[in-house]
């Protein structure tokens, strides 16, 4: 089953860049390229799937179109939710 | 060196409101006088009129306390506040979604009723909001 994440973050934020770097090794390395549909969401070009998502900090997760983390998770706590989708 | 009124007067503000973001910790007068009365500088005019933009543009009081705290800090970046505007803007478009939700739900209300002279007890606004509350019960 293919995993939808979605980082939504401000164009320009060198905290946000960093950090989507290493969270989308760690989802290829738990779930496997095959599986990721890893998807970088600029806040500022799609501000209404941001609302829609109830994004309110940044930067933000969503998994499969739902919002995970309204904060940057800890490498532990995102690998904790990706396994909960390895096994679905 | 201004009195609190004149300062005030000059940023189009009451003293109360001075006192106020004084209280919130937003402003200091520069110095009091043998008498105690405060007296405010142009550094605090700047500040004053600073916190006023700031608020205008939707910012609350303690948001722009972090403001000028980033303001004056040396390890802050132009993308910290920009990181600060854009999460204010996406809470902004929260509440308008929700106000146009509220807008749509008062848009259907408006057309179950054709108004007139109808008694009370025919009026389908009413109707219509009290079944909804059966409904949520």
């Amino acid at each position: 089953m293919r995993v939808k994440i979605e980082v939504i973050a401000a164009p320009g934020c060198k905290q946000c860049a960093g950090a989507q770097y290493e969270l989308r090794a760690m989802a290829t390395s738990v779930l496997g390229e095959e599986n990721l549909d890893w998807r970088e969401v600029n806040v500022l070009e799609e501000l209404d799937y941001a609302v829609a998502l109830g994004v309110l900090t940044m930067p933000a997760i969503a998994v499969n179109g739902e919002l995970m983390c309204s904060a940057l998770p800890t490498p532990a706590q995102f690998r904790e939710l990706l396994t909960t989708f390895r096994s679905c | 060196m201004y009195t609190i009124g004149k300062v005030a007067g000059l940023a189009a503000i009451t003293t109360d409101t001075l006192r106020y973001y004084e209280k919130e910790g937003l402003i200091r007068p520069a110095s009091k006088t043998a008498a105690g009365y405060r007296q405010y500088n142009d550094d605090a005019l700047r500040r004053i009129r600073f916190i006023k933009q700031a608020q205008h543009c939707g910012f609350s009081l303690s948001d722009i306390r972090e403001l000028l705290t980033l303001k004056t800090s040396d390890g802050a970046c132009c993308e910290d506040v920009r990181g600060m505007a854009i999460q204010k803007k996406l809470r902004i478009a929260h509440k308008l979604r929700a106000l146009q939700t509220m807008s749509s739900a008062l848009d259907n209300l408006i057309a179950s009723c054709d108004g007139g002279e109808m008694p009370i007890d025919d009026c389908a606004i009413l109707d219509t909001l009290e079944n909804s509350l059966q409904k949520v019960s």
